[in-house]
């Protein structure tokens, strides 16, 4: 997977290249507008990531840019302001999502892989597993080892966003807002006394341990080496 | 007139008191003058008619030729001293039997027309001239009847009204000059306290915001707008202490986190250490830096309400739904704490939902902190009969707020307990947060504590149907 960054900020641009590359993606960082469009006009790219306010030509110049020569990849907006008007605009011209300045790297690795994510229209697996732990869809049944574990219906869909997204850190604003709907920073407190209650549930007592803590940044389920 | 908006007041004032005061002046001299006019006529009429009757009566005399050759010399004797004024006698045949000297000014002889009453008329060279005429029965066969034409000269009377004039236009122009410098001395007399007033405004700066205005020394009519003005100051003077207050809390609560990153990080950089306990310290940091963005990011949401930019959605928004799905959200931690989570009534408000939700959120989470264990937390909606307002309550058992906190508690950076600052306390803006989207929602919330017991009560107004 190919991602273009353009930001002129120097230390933003750095350790999100290195960020990126090292969660596997091929990164092109670009520092100005201009670049960042000829770049995006002559390289095939999976998803861009755009600074809203860029020397040159700014973010939404280059998101015209793109979209005028007909490229459909997913773009995500990275912005300072917290105005509607800005959300309004990018979404106008064609942005896929947006993230505000600060953001937590969990949180753009999150949203970037359900932009990558939404492209293929894979079909949906009924049953989705991590080692023996079985979560059945359409049964709404979960089991590990074969034994059967009653989970609450919060529970049952925190376990579902956590296989689905096997693998990757989860921040826990991303948590709050897909299980609880809550779209604001809440008192993170509730999302790690839930993950432990269905820790209690799901991982006591067996082996491997599938949901892990990665410590300032969220939870993940892996099965780990 | 239009007179300019926006320009000295005392010009205005100037410019009215002499437009209005000449007005006067020049209405007066013209009735005066009428009325001289007027009277002037009716001298002149009374004269005429007089001499009318003179004339009459000597003509009634004449009985023979003879009578008439002394007429002559009756009618001057009895027109003596009267200058400019003209008798001419006709027969009935249009002869002239008798005319005083000079009399060629007068208009031609015409028979048919008798002037009954007082007329002005203009002479042959120009004279103005009153006229009146009249029929006398005559003895004297082929005469009779006679006609009378009397005439008065108004050339003095002209005269004097021409000065009359002329003495009025310079007394309105000279009272016009006068009564404007009258005006602006009176306007800027009358203007003084609002000099006074400018000037002990600008007294007033942001060191001196306890200053007021003395309403003592001023007008009656200018006392409410100073009372109006003080009113301001007291709120500009609050809202600038909020400010200021705001930002040293700010300044102070950034130097914690930050001076913690700082020493934490140098001593860790100071020597060479293991990779576990580098990673101990930016885990540490990234936790820092957490809070600390989450601080941003609760400071904007202020601001931004501040200037009136937290617009919320509005759709019909069913509060017991909305209490409930935040009840779900922390029900796993109530149930951690033995703390029970009750829900009661139901009510609808005009509103943004996720906002709503947030300020629930916070009050909830409050809540369960401070109850005790074993307790429950309630939460009462109610819609009121009459005003349609509805009525929200969140209740917890637990310590009394002490009464000097309350009015403060929602204040911005407030804590109870200044000494203590746990993590999950957050930075002490949920509830600053919590009033300012309230208020978005035109709410109001309070806040009591008495007998083991706090409540927050949040009324909203009545939906109004659209």
């Amino acid at each position: 997977m190919k991602i273009l960054v353009v930001e002129d900020e120097l230390k933003t641009g750095d350790y999100l290249r290195q960020g990126l590359c090292e969660a596997g993606f091929v990164v092109n960082l670009a520092r100005d507008g201009l670049d960042g469009l000829h770049l995006a006009l002559t390289e095939a790219y999976d998803l861009a990531i755009l600074d809203v306010m860029l020397p040159g030509i700014d973010g939404w110049q280059v998101l015209q840019g793109v979209r005028r020569s007909g490229k459909e990849m997913p773009v995500l907006f990275l912005t300072a302001k917290d105005a509607i008007d800005d959300r309004v605009k990018g979404l106008e011209l064609g942005a896929d999502d947006y993230l505000v300045k600060p953001f937590s790297f969990s949180e753009l690795l999150a949203r970037v892989r359900t932009l990558l994510r939404r492209g293929n229209k894979l079909r949906e697996p009924d049953v989705l597993r991590a080692a023996d732990l079985e979560l059945d869809l359409l049964r709404r049944r979960v089991t590990r080892c074969g034994k059967k574990i009653n989970l609450t219906a919060k529970e049952f869909s925190l376990l579902e966003l956590l296989l689905r997204r096997q693998g990757e850190v989860l921040p826990r604003s991303m948590i709050a807002s897909q299980v609880w709907d809550m779209n604001f920073d809440s008192d993170t407190n509730v999302i790690e006394v839930a993950i432990r209650r269905l820790r209690a549930k799901i991982d006591d007592g067996y082996v491997p341990k599938l949901i892990h803590t990665a410590r300032g940044m969220g939870y993940v389920l892996e099965v780990s080496e | 007139m239009r007179l300019p908006h926006g320009k000295s007041v005392t010009l205005r004032l100037t410019l009215l008191f002499a437009a209005v005061s000449s007005f006067v002046l020049l209405l007066l001299g013209l009735v005066v003058g009428h009325l001289v006019d007027r009277h002037f006529e009716e001298l002149d009429g009374e004269l005429l008619v007089g001499k009318l009757e003179l004339v009459r009566g000597a003509l009634a005399e004449v009985k023979s030729d003879d009578d008439l050759k002394f007429l002559a010399t009756r009618l001057e004797g009895a027109l003596v001293g009267h200058h400019g004024l003209f008798v001419r006698i006709l027969a009935a045949d249009g002869q002239i039997v008798y005319v005083t000297a000079n009399s060629d000014i007068l208009p031609p002889p015409a028979n048919s027309s008798v002037v009954t009453q007082p007329i002005r008329m203009t002479g042959r060279d120009g004279t103005s001239l009153r006229v009146l005429s009249g029929v006398a029965p005559m003895d004297i066969p082929g005469f009779s009847p006679a006609i009378i034409e009397l005439a008065t000269d108004l050339a003095h009377h002209e005269t004097f009204m021409a000065s009359f004039w002329n003495a009025l236009w310079t007394i309105v122009a000279l009272a016009t000059v006068a009564s404007g410098m009258l005006g602006w001395f009176a306007a800027m007399r009358g203007l003084a306290p609002l000099r006074v007033i400018s000037r002990d405004a600008a007294q007033i700066t942001a060191h001196r915001l306890n200053q007021r205005l003395p309403v003592e020394s001023i007008p009656v009519e200018l006392a409410e707008v100073v009372r109006t003005l003080n009113e301001m100051f007291a709120r500009l003077e609050e809202s600038f202490h909020r400010l200021s207050d705001f930002s040293s809390d700010l300044a102070h609560e950034l130097r914690t986190p930050v001076s913690n990153l700082m020493t934490q990080t140098q001593v860790a950089v100071s020597r060479e250490r293991s990779v576990d306990e580098y990673r101990e310290v930016l885990y540490s940091n990234l936790e820092e830096f957490e809070r600390l963005a989450r601080m941003i990011a609760d400071m904007l949401f202020l601001a931004k309400a501040d200037n009136g930019l937290i617009i919320p959605n509005r759709e019909a928004v069913n509060l017991a739904a909305e209490v409930r799905e935040v009840f779900g959200f922390y029900e796993a931690i109530a149930e951690e704490q033995n703390v029970s989570l009750i829900l009661a009534g139901e009510g609808y408000v005009q509103g943004d939902k996720l906002m709503l939700r947030r300020a629930f959120s916070n009050l909830l989470s409050n809540a369960i902190r401070h109850t005790l264990h074993h307790a429950m937390v309630k939460v009462i909606i109610a819609q009121e009969a009459e005003s349609g307002k509805v009525r929200l309550t969140f209740e917890n058992p637990g310590e009394n707020i002490p009464a000097e906190h309350l009015p403060k508690l929602f204040d911005r950076f407030y804590r109870v307990d200044s000494s203590r600052q746990k993590a999950s306390d957050g930075a002490g803006l949920g509830l600053a947060i919590t009033k300012s989207i309230i208020e978005a929602h035109k709410g109001t919330i309070r806040v009591f504590s008495a007998d083991g017991l706090t409540r927050f009560e949040i009324v909203f107004p009545a939906v109004v149907p659209s």
